[in-house]
This record gives structure tokens, sequence and C-alpha cells, in this order.
């Protein structure tokens, strides 16, 4: 069988090779995920760090869990993550202005501690360390090992697991799924006469209207010549793409001051 | 069913009874109250008349378990100690029931509620001087908070709300550390004889010096707190300032002497060894109190504030009589704490008519009394002189045998104890030199005498005072007996006189 | 070899069946008309939970490790927590059925036209019953799982709704999401530990069950520092559900946004599920390795009970300051699991279920409390509450006593014994700070019933609405529980006693 790890409890010379190269990566690319400020990178960055983890898997002899991490994660997961991103606007960026002062140098020392901490006492007790076991739980070959492991002594886990899925599909649900209901013109139009003020039962100015120019992103005039922000998507309003629509405006006439 | 269960039980269905009365129908609440009271004071007539002085060890047992899985019992029982002081209850119910008529009117509820609420205390009080459970004791110890924190938050004057809060966090703050040390000997009884509360199975507990000094100080810290003795007293002026005269004569009159109780009942018993380590401190704990309490009322220009302090006073007096380790001192304690209950509720009683009638409660705005009120200022002087131990007065006898048990073994503090005897002359008589004689201070002249229903409520207590100043034998006979076998529990026994020097 | 597992239905019945109510109700999301779903999904999962509890009397006597091969053990102290969380959440239900606490629609945006519309429209987010099922099969399954793999699945299952729920407030939505935003965040930490803890366990004594853990601990065949990683991690994962410091920073935040019926059955089910898991986890698997977490978890549990404590002095926010109560109480349930012994889990079980009802009862009152823009949590309004409405007002009073653990109430007795079981066991200095604390802990509680009954009311818009059947029934059996459990706690005493064990 596919079998990279030359002897199993001790690290061979090809997979030192192979760990040396792809960790400082993984690590650099994971700190870069939390360092970036485009969404998009940190997403991309992240799926590198998955494929690293993959091959690891794969060279440490778990080789359905790298096919899996891969698959899963990286193929369906991230791509998933992607898409939504393309939708809410690769440009969009997080805020990142402190609230709290000084709780960034301060979680940043912490994180350091902590590290330093765990990183000591790991290399403590790694240090001439042999890994034992992985022949024996891989003796009919990994896929099956696995599959043995997951329908004899956690099949109950396994099951329960699908609970998971199910809240994870419900929650999605809730949180994103509205009901938009069919409103037929007439219908809209009944209520526009039907609110307070006939203010608008004309429907909204279209952009560009009484303007010298006609882009989406210009503000119509109304009558009196005054912008009109309600002509303007909000969306574009929301990114403040709007263009000022004053240059564009036609010269008020003198006789309507009179 | 035990007599003394039923007795606990009275108030408590003459509390419920009281709901059956419609809220508004105020006089018959009262009236109904009254009552009640009285039937409780009966009963507690007929276990007074049953109970066999020569008999050592608990009476009118009974014995339930309650928490089997920590070997709780709901157990009571009355030796001569717990007796007096649940007769001193009952009879004092009835008085300040009546002599506070009209206490209730302005409170934060309504006049049902200050009823329920004072016969809740009544059935609370007696049951935690019948408790010879420990963990039913600490239960009462700690539930009859309540009543008294709602008593004097909302039926108070001025300060109440922070009165009634310091009052129940100091009282808490005690409890919870006697708590940590009712859990240390159920742990060691637990480990001896099999998990039990009960005081007598207790008592023969082998423990290690060091845990049985810190049980001693968390009982002992509780009780001081209740009792109160100096330093832990700075709860008491303020409650007493803003509670009525019903609840302050019921707080200091009958529920402080749970802590006094307390020491004998279970400081004392259950931790012999450590009282003998802790006597010095504590006899010097209540020389100041003793002085402390007397200089500052001296000082006292709020008459309430007064009786306050001299409670600190008199409550030094009975620690003293406690730790003086002779029967002696003990029966003078046990008696001291009778007298100062009925004392008290004169002091307080009569001080709350005054207030009441002159609308403050500043001691120099009482002047010239006498002549306008006789009755009221005479039973203020008798009060007075009760609380300075007049010879002829009940306070005397237990002065006397205080100081006397004391001086056997303690001649130094016995001397200053005396000192405190002087003070009380001073502190009393200027007061009622300032309040009831001289000219009359102005907005005294229309103040009317004692009406008939006042009389009555404060006449027993009067009565008391002198009969019990003449002839304390009968009370003496209950409490001696328990006293003697204290003290032997204790494994102290009176030292005999010196004869012959 | 694939021979193939058995399982045993019976003894996972009251799981099952909580999860066949939840997929139900899920069905009826999907098929049911609108105006019928709240209605049937209410009766579902009630149903449902009385059926698993019927189903968890039958089976009370069996004690199995086998119910799901090695996963689930089916003994004592199972049987007592899963019971005690179907209790409290059959009451949890009656309270989130109540009408308005919940987001009409959670994908409108918070103050859009949407939102309006929706609100106008008399919709509501009936999928909060599957999600309250699946929570409550998820804290029955980490309170019997027995190995790390089925504790980390349950922790999971029983988070994950929790997390939703909690950003479904009806008022002051973005309080909400950012509290279920915030409490996922640091949940999926502290899994993420968990695991981490586990894998560390796992790599000292070759086994992922509890009873391999022990073993191994007990031939002491493993490397010490990854047994220390290993608990120290589990710990923080754990801890973080209880609500222990310093993990407990989401949970004032969480307690104000979430919901409050959500936040009461948070309060009174997650605690009884992730303790059951932390008592079984130190009884069963690291007893025997005592002496290198019990000074960690005694330090924790002391600064646990200050911290809360002290913190909620200076609350302004009733829930908020609840959330601090909470806090505080957690540390003095740590004290069970120091104690190590049987009369420490006794007493946990009691005090769980004390703690719970109350809980419930004091959330209860907080859902009550209203003015016309809805609940009113700031405390300064609450003032002289005690003079509108004396029988709620009372009632919260009674729960607040309990916490504060005054006698006659069933929190008294809680308290006794679980420092009475810390104390057998040797550990003083616990039961003295928790004793100091239990001091500190009332000033505020006293605070808070001086302000309802002693102060007089501002002439404000804060009324106690009238509680609908379902509230009343709550309350109802909060106080009942309360009193009862503190003047005769023998009721519930004996059976914590005799269901107070584990299986090896």
């Amino acid at each position: 069988m596919f079998n990279m790890a030359l002897h199993v409890g001790s690290t061979q010379r090809p997979e030192a090779v192979l760990f040396w190269v792809m960790a400082p990566m993984a690590v650099l690319a994971a700190l870069g995920m939390l360092l970036v400020k485009k969404a998009v990178h940190s997403a991309l960055l992240l799926a590198w760090v998955m494929i690293t983890l993959a091959i690891f898997y794969i060279a440490e002899d778990a080789l359905f869990l790298g096919i899996v991490q891969v698959v899963v994660y990286t193929g369906a997961v991230m791509m998933l993550f992607l898409f939504i991103l393309m939708l809410v606007g690769v440009d969009s960026s997080d805020s990142l202005v402190e609230n709290i002062k000084g709780q960034r140098p301060a979680s940043i020392l912490a994180a350091l501690g902590l590290g330093g901490l765990l990183l000591s006492l790991i290399a403590r007790a790694v240090t001439n360390v042999d890994a034992v076991g992985l022949t024996t739980a891989n003796t009919a070959g990994n896929v099956q090992g696995i599959a043995q492991e997951l329908f004899t002594r956690y099949v109950w886990a396994f099951e329960v697991v699908s609970a998971l899925l199910i809240t994870a599909a419900l929650g999605a649900m809730v949180l994103a799924h509205s009901e938009r209901k069919h409103t037929s013109q007439r219908q809209l139009s009944v209520d526009r006469f039907r609110q307070g003020s006939l203010a608008q039962t004309a429907g909204l100015p279209a952009s560009g209207v009484y303007a010298r120019h006609n882009a989406v992103d210009v503000p119509a005039l109304l009558p009196d010549g005054s912008a009109a922000p309600t002509s303007i998507s909000p969306t574009l309003q929301a990114r403040g793409d709007i263009i000022e629509s004053a240059p564009f405006e036609l010269a008020p006439s003198v006789e309507e001051e009179n | 069913m035990s007599l003394v269960t039923v007795l606990e039980l009275t108030p408590l269905i003459s509390a419920v009874l009281l709901y059956a009365i419609p809220k508004g129908n105020t006089k018959l609440i009262k009236q109904a109250a009254i009552a009640l009271s009285v039937v409780a004071l009966g009963i507690s007539g007929l276990i007074a008349y049953r109970f066999d002085t020569n008999a050592t060890g608990m009476q009118f047992v009974e014995s339930h378990n309650w928490i089997s899985n920590f070997g709780i019992k709901y157990a009571v029982g009355i030796d001569g100690l717990a007796l007096v002081l649940i007769l001193l209850t009952t009879i004092l119910t009835p008085i300040v029931l009546l002599a506070g008529w009209n206490e209730a009117e302005g409170g934060r509820w309504s006049v049902r509620t200050f009823y329920v609420l004072m016969l809740i205390l009544e059935s609370s009080m007696i049951a935690v001087f019948a408790a010879t459970d420990v963990f039913l004791f600490y239960v009462i110890f700690e539930a009859m908070l309540i009543p008294v924190y709602l008593l004097i938050g909302g039926y108070g004057r001025g300060e109440r709300a922070a009165a009634a809060m310091k009052f129940l966090l100091y009282s808490l703050l005690g409890g919870l550390l006697m708590l940590a040390a009712v859990i240390g000997i159920y742990i060691i009884s637990t480990n001896q004889i099999g998990g039990t509360f009960e005081t007598a199975k207790l008592a023969t507990l082998h423990i290690d010096s060091l845990t049985e000094n810190c049980l001693f100080l968390g009982f002992f810290i509780a009780f001081a707190i209740k009792a109160p003795l100096w330093p832990f007293h700075t709860w008491l002026p303020g409650a007493a300032k803003s509670a009525t005269p019903a609840t302050s004569v019921l707080l200091l009159g009958v529920l402080d002497k749970v802590g006094t109780y307390g020491m004998i009942r279970f400081c004392i018993t259950l931790f012999p060894h450590a009282t003998k380590t802790f006597t010095p401190l504590i006899i010097v704990l209540s020389i100041i109190s003793i002085l402390y309490g007397a200089f500052l009322a001296i000082g006292q220009r709020d008459i309430n504030g007064l009786i306050a302090f001299t409670s600190i006073s008199h409550f030094g007096f009975i620690v003293l009589g406690i730790f003086s380790m002779t029967s002696q001192g003990l029966s003078g304690a046990t008696l001291y704490m009778v007298n100062h209950g009925f004392s008290t509720a004169a002091l307080f009683l009569v001080a709350g008519w005054m207030v009441a009638r002159r609308n403050s409660s500043q001691i120099e705005d009482f002047g010239g009394l006498q002549r306008i009120t006789p009755v009221m200022a005479w039973s203020f002087f008798i009060a007075g002189m009760s609380a300075l131990a007049l010879p002829g007065i009940s306070s005397f006898v237990s002065e006397f045998l205080v100081l006397v048990g004391t001086f056997t073994r303690y001649p130094v503090a016995a001397i200053f104890g005396t000192t405190g005897i002087v003070l009380a002359a001073l502190y009393v008589l200027i007061t009622v030199q300032r309040s009831l004689h001289g000219p009359a201070a102005p907005g005294n002249e229309g103040i009317s005498d004692l009406n008939l229903r006042e009389k009555i409520a404060i006449a027993p207590v009067i009565a008391l005072l002198v009969i019990m100043g003449f002839f304390p034998k009968p009370v003496l006979d209950w409490i001696n007996p328990s006293s003697t076998a204290t003290m032997q529990a204790a494994g102290y026994s009176d030292p005999l006189p010196k004869a012959g020097k | 070899m694939f021979t193939s597992p058995i399982l045993d239905y019976s003894l996972l019945a009251p799981i099952l069946i909580i999860l066949a109510g939840a997929l139900i109700g899920v069905g009826v999301e999907a098929f049911a008309r609108k105006e019928q779903r709240a209605p049937l999904q209410l009766g579902i999962a009630l149903v449902s939970v009385v059926a698993s509890f019927v189903q968890l009397l039958r089976v009370r006597n069996v004690r199995s490790l086998k119910a799901a091969i090695d996963s689930v053990a089916f003994d004592g102290a199972t049987v007592f927590m899963q019971g005690s969380i179907l209790v409290l959440a059959f009451f949890a239900l009656l309270l989130i059925a109540d009408r308005g606490n919940f987001v009409a629609q959670a994908s409108a945006i918070p103050g859009s036209q949407d939102e309006h519309s929706s609100i106008a429209e008399g919709k509501s987010q009936t999928e909060v019953f599957p999600l309250t099922l699946f929570a409550i099969s998820g804290m029955m399954l980490f309170a019997a799982a027995t190995d790390l793999i089925t504790l980390f699945v349950a922790l999971e299952v029983l988070s994950l709704p929790l997390y939703l729920m909690a950003g479904l407030s009806r008022r002051r939505r973005l309080l909400s999401q950012e509290a279920a935003l915030k409490y996922f965040l640091l949940g999926a930490y502290s899994s993420a530990f968990f695991l981490f803890g586990g894998a560390f366990l796992y790599g000292y004594s070759g086994s992922l069950s509890l009873t391999g853990i022990a073993t191994a601990i007990d031939v002491n065949s493993g490397n010490d520092v990854f047994l220390l990683i290993g608990i120290v991690f589990l710990m923080v994962g754990l801890l973080f559900k209880i609500g222990a410091v310093p993990f407990h920073s989401w949970t004032p935040d969480v307690y104000q946004g979430a919901p409050t019926p959500i936040t009461g059955f948070m309060a009174a089910c997650t605690k009884i599920a992730a303790l059951g898991a932390m008592l079984r986890i130190f009884y069963v698997a690291l007893s025997a390795d005592v002496v290198m977490w019990r000074p960690i978890v005694t330090v924790i549990s002391i600064i646990t009970m200050l911290v809360g404590a002290i913190a909620a002095l200076s609350q302004r926010d009733v829930k908020r300051t609840l959330a601090f109560s909470s806090i505080a109480h957690a540390g003095f349930l740590l004290t069970g699991i120091i104690a190590l012994n049987q009369s420490g889990l006794k007493a946990s079980l009691f005090y769980l279920v004390a703690y719970g009802f109350a809980t419930i009862g004091a959330f209860a009152v907080v859902t009550l409390v209203r003015d016309s823009a809805g609940e009113v949590s700031d405390m300064n309004r609450w003032v002289g509450l005690g003079k509108k409405s004396p029988l709620i007002a009372g009632a919260f009073c009674l729960f607040l006593l309990s916490f504060g653990g005054i006698p006659l109430t069933s929190g008294f007795i809680a308290k006794f014994s679980i420092f009475t079981a810390a104390y057998e066991s040797g550990n003083t200095t616990v039961v003295v700070f928790g004793v100091l604390t239990s001091a500190i802990a009332l000033f505020f509680y006293l605070r808070v019933i001086v302000m309802l009954f002693f102060t007089e009311p501002k002439s404000d818009a804060v009324t106690v609405s009238v509680p609908s059947l379902k509230v009343k029934l709550v309350l109802a059996a909060s106080v009942i529980v309360t009193i009862v459990l503190g003047v005769y706690p023998s009721l519930l005493l004996n059976s914590a006693q005799s269901f107070a064990s584990f299986l090896r």
C-alpha cells in the first residue's frame, strides 16, 4: 500500500524534509491569514494551510484523512466560503479599530506566552519519544481501519453527528432564509396610495432625471433642483459610490426666486 | 407531640389565622393577634408548671428525623435555661403587641403583615431556644433574621432601610462563620461517631486543639455579633434607633439573648478546651463592652441610642457572668438575661410612648415630664432604676450574682465590672434628671399621660421587675440545676472560698 | 473483521426520543401551515420531553456501560442528570413558548422595513423548538458519554443550537446578535481546546475512553507532560461551558443578549450537562491523578467565586447580575469536583437541581418586567417593583435568597451539602473562601431586594405584565421546588444519594 513514512515510529529523511519545507509555509500562511486585511486573501491563505495539512496527513500515513481534508475542507467548505465572499464583495475588509486600547499588544503578549509555554512543554514531552501504534491501526488498511472504528466502536457518536448537521442546516435556514412574498404591481400601486402621504405615489424618481447626466450613480434632481437621494440604489449609497450631482445640475432660473 | 412543639406552632398557626381576617379590619387583627399570643403564653405557663425542677437534662424532648442524609433531626427539648428564655418570649410578646397598638400604621405594608411578622418572630424565638439539634438551631437562627429585617425596614423610622440592611448583613456574616463551624463539627462527628447534629452527642467528641479553637471562634463570633459584644456591636445603635419600640423590645430583649444563650449552650458545652483558651480574651472584651457601653450611654442625646448603649454594657455583664465559669456567675448571667429583657422592655416601651407623644427622641426635649405625666415618668423611673440595678429591683440580684461569681475566679475583672455599676448610676440618673425633672421643656405642656391600654401593658413588666427583685427564687430554681450541669459538663467546678484568710 | 455493533436501544431511548421529537419538529417546519406551527411545535416538544422522562423512569434501575458499545455509561449519575435536564427543560420550553421573546424573522435586518412587516404579520421563528430539543439531546448525551469522541460530539450538539438561539432575541437585536457571535467564536475556540486536550490524553494513554485513561494513570505508563497538557486543555473546554473564571467573559454578554427564556434554559440545563461531564471525567478518568489537578481546580474555584461575587456588585443590569451570580455558583459547584467523594457527587447533583429551578424561576420573572418597548432589565427601573406586584417581586426575592443560601430555601441545603463534602475531603480552604464569598454575594442579592421592596417606585412606565398560564406554571414550580427542597430536602437528597454513582 501507499506508504510514505519509510519506517513507522521514527521520522525518516524524506518525511523530515517534507515537514521542514511545508511546516514553515503553513505557519506563515496561518499567520498571514490573521494579518492580511482582505477577506479573500485570508480565505486563500486558509485554503493553503488546509492543503498543507492534508499533505502532512498523507505523509503520516493517514491517507483517508488527507483526502477528506482536501475534498471536504479545501474543496467544498473553502470554495463555498470564497463564493460567499465574492457575493458580499471582494473588496470588503474588516474594521480593525480597537475599541479598548491596549488590548492588542496584551493579547499578542498572552498568545506568545501561551505559545512559548506549550512549545517548551510539548518539546520536552516529544523529544526522544517514538510514535507507536500506527502499524496496528493500519493493518487492515487505512480506510478500512477508520471504517471499522466508525461503524463499530464509535457508531453512536457517528450517528449523533447527524443531529449536528441537521442543526447546522436548520440554523442556516433560520439565519438566512426569508420568505419574500410576491406582490403584484397592482398591489404595490395600491399600497403606494394607501400609505400616509401622497408624496411618492408616482414612484421614486429615476436616477439622472432632470440632471445633465444619467448614470446610475448620479442622483435625480427634484423639480426644485435639489438632489433626490432616494433615486440611488441603497447598495451604491452604502458603498459610498455616489457622484456629487451638483456639477450636472441645471442652473436655477432666476424667475423662480421671485 | 411535645408541648414545646405545640408552643412553637401556636404563634405560627396564629399568624396563618390572621390571614383569615380582612386586611382592612385592623382593630380585629390587633385584638386577635394579642389574644392568640396570650394563648401561647398560657401554653408556656403550662410548660413551666409541669417542668420538673429537680431533673437534670432536657425535658419535653421530641425528636424526628428531618434530613436523614445528614443525620439532621427536628430535635427539641428544654432545660431551665431555655425555659426561662421561652417564658421571657411568651410574656413579652403580648405585652409589646398591646403596647405597640399604633406602631403598625404608617408602615410600608399593611397592619396585618406587621402582626404576622411579629408572631412568626415569636415562633422562631421559641424554636431557637428549644432546639437541641445544632443544624435546626442554625436554620432558625438565620431564618428569624428575615422577620426582624422586614420589621425594621418596613415599619421603622428614619434610616430604616439602611439600619435593617446593616443588621442583616452583620448577622448573616456571623451566621456564615457559624455555618463553617457547624460543617466542621459535623465532619468531625462523622469521622468519630457517625454524622449527627445532636448537641449532647457532639459534646462527647475529641477535637484537636487547633480545630477546636477555630470552630469555637466560628460559633463565638456569630454569637458575639448577635449579643452584641464590643467590637461587634456597631449594628445595634442604628437598628435600635430605627426600629419601632415593639420590635426593639423583641430584638434587644429576646432575640439578642440568642447570642448569649448560644455561648452557654454551644460554645461552652461543645468546646470546653477552647473556652478555657479564650476565656481571658472574652473577659477582657466583656469588660470593654461594659465600660464602652456605659461611657457612650452617658454621651447619648437620643433616648433610643441611650438604651442601645446601656444594653451593650449589660450584655458585657452577661458575657462576663457566663465566662466567669462559676455556677453563680452562670446563673446570674441567665437571670440577667431575663431581667434585662424586662428592663429593656420597660425602657423601650415607655421611651417609645414619650417619643410618640413628643415627636422627638432627644432626651432634653422631655424636660419636666414628671409633673405633666406622672405615671409615664414613674414607669420610666422604675425602668431606669432596674437598668442601674438598684437593690430591690430584679436586676440587682442578677448583677450581684454575676459579680460574685466573677470575683471568685477573676477578682480584677469583677472590680472593673463594678465600675460599670457606678457608670450605670451616672447615665441613668443624668437621663432621669434631664428628662423627667426640672422645668418643663417648651412644647411639653400638652402631653397626655399613659392611657389605660398603655397602663395595662406596662403594669406586668413593672410588677415582674419588682417581684423578681424580692423573690427571685422560683426563677433561680429553674436556672440553677442547668447552670450547674453546664459547668460540670464543661469540666469546671466552683472554686472553694478561701477561708481563713 | 467486522462485527456489527450492538446498541442497547432501551437505554438510549431517552436521547433518541428527544432526537425524534426534534426531527418531527423540523418536518413540521417544512410541511405545516404557519399558524399551526407554534402550537404543534410546543406540543411535540413537550410530549417528547415527557415521553423521554417516562422512558428514563422505566429504565432507571438499569446499570450498564454497554448502552452504546463503550460510549455511553448508563449509571445512577446519568439517570439523575438526564432526568433533571429533562424536568428543567420542560419548564424552559414553557418559557420559550411564551409570547414575544423571540425575533419574528431572524433574517430580517434589525430596524429594516422587512423586520417591521414581519412583526406586523405576526411571524415567529418556530424553529427554536427543534433547536431546543437538539440542545437537550446533546446535554443528555454529554452527561452520559464515557469517551472523549462522544463527549466532543455531544458538546457540539448541545452548543450549536445554543449559539444560534442566543441571537434570536426580539428586542435589542444587535446586542443579541453580537452575543451570539461572541458565544459562537469563543465556544468554538474552547471546543478546539477540548479536542486538543483529548488528543494529548490519547497520546498519554493510548485510549480515548475514560476508563482507559484511568487505567493508564493507575499504571503510570505514559508521559506526564502529555497528561498535564491534556487535563488542562480538557478543563479549559469544560470550564468555558460552565462559565468559570478566567473563561467566563462570554457569560454576562451572552446572558444579557440572548432571549431571556434561552438564557434561563442555558443557565440551568447547560450547567447540569457541563458539570455532569466534568464530574464524570474527573471522578472516573482522572481521580487517580488528583494531586495534579486539585490545586488547579481549587484556585479556579476560589477565583471564580470571588470574581463572580465581586463583579456582580457593580452591575446595573438584572440579567448581567444573574450572569455573575451564575459565575459565582460555578465556583461553588467546582467544590463538588474538588471534594472527589461520594458526598461531593451527591451534593453536586442536588445543587444543580436546586440552582436550576431557582434560575429558571428568576429568568421567568425577568421576562415579565416590561415597558412599552419590551423587557426591562435595567436594575434602576426595577426599583419599587414590590409595590406594583408583590407576588412576582416576592418570588424573585425568594430565588435570590436561594442563590444567597439563606436557610429554608433550597440554595442553603445545596451550599451546606457541597461545603460539607469539600470539608469532608479535607479541603477546608475552599470551604472558608466559599463561606466568605457567600457573604459578599449575599450583599448584592440583598441590594436587589432592598431595591424591590424598600425603595419608592419612580413614576415610570415599567410594569409587571400579567403572566400567562405557561409562565405561571414555571413560576409556581420554581417557587414550590425552592421552598420544598429548603424545608424538606430529603425528598431529593435521598434520590441524589442513591443515584450518586459512576460506573467505571
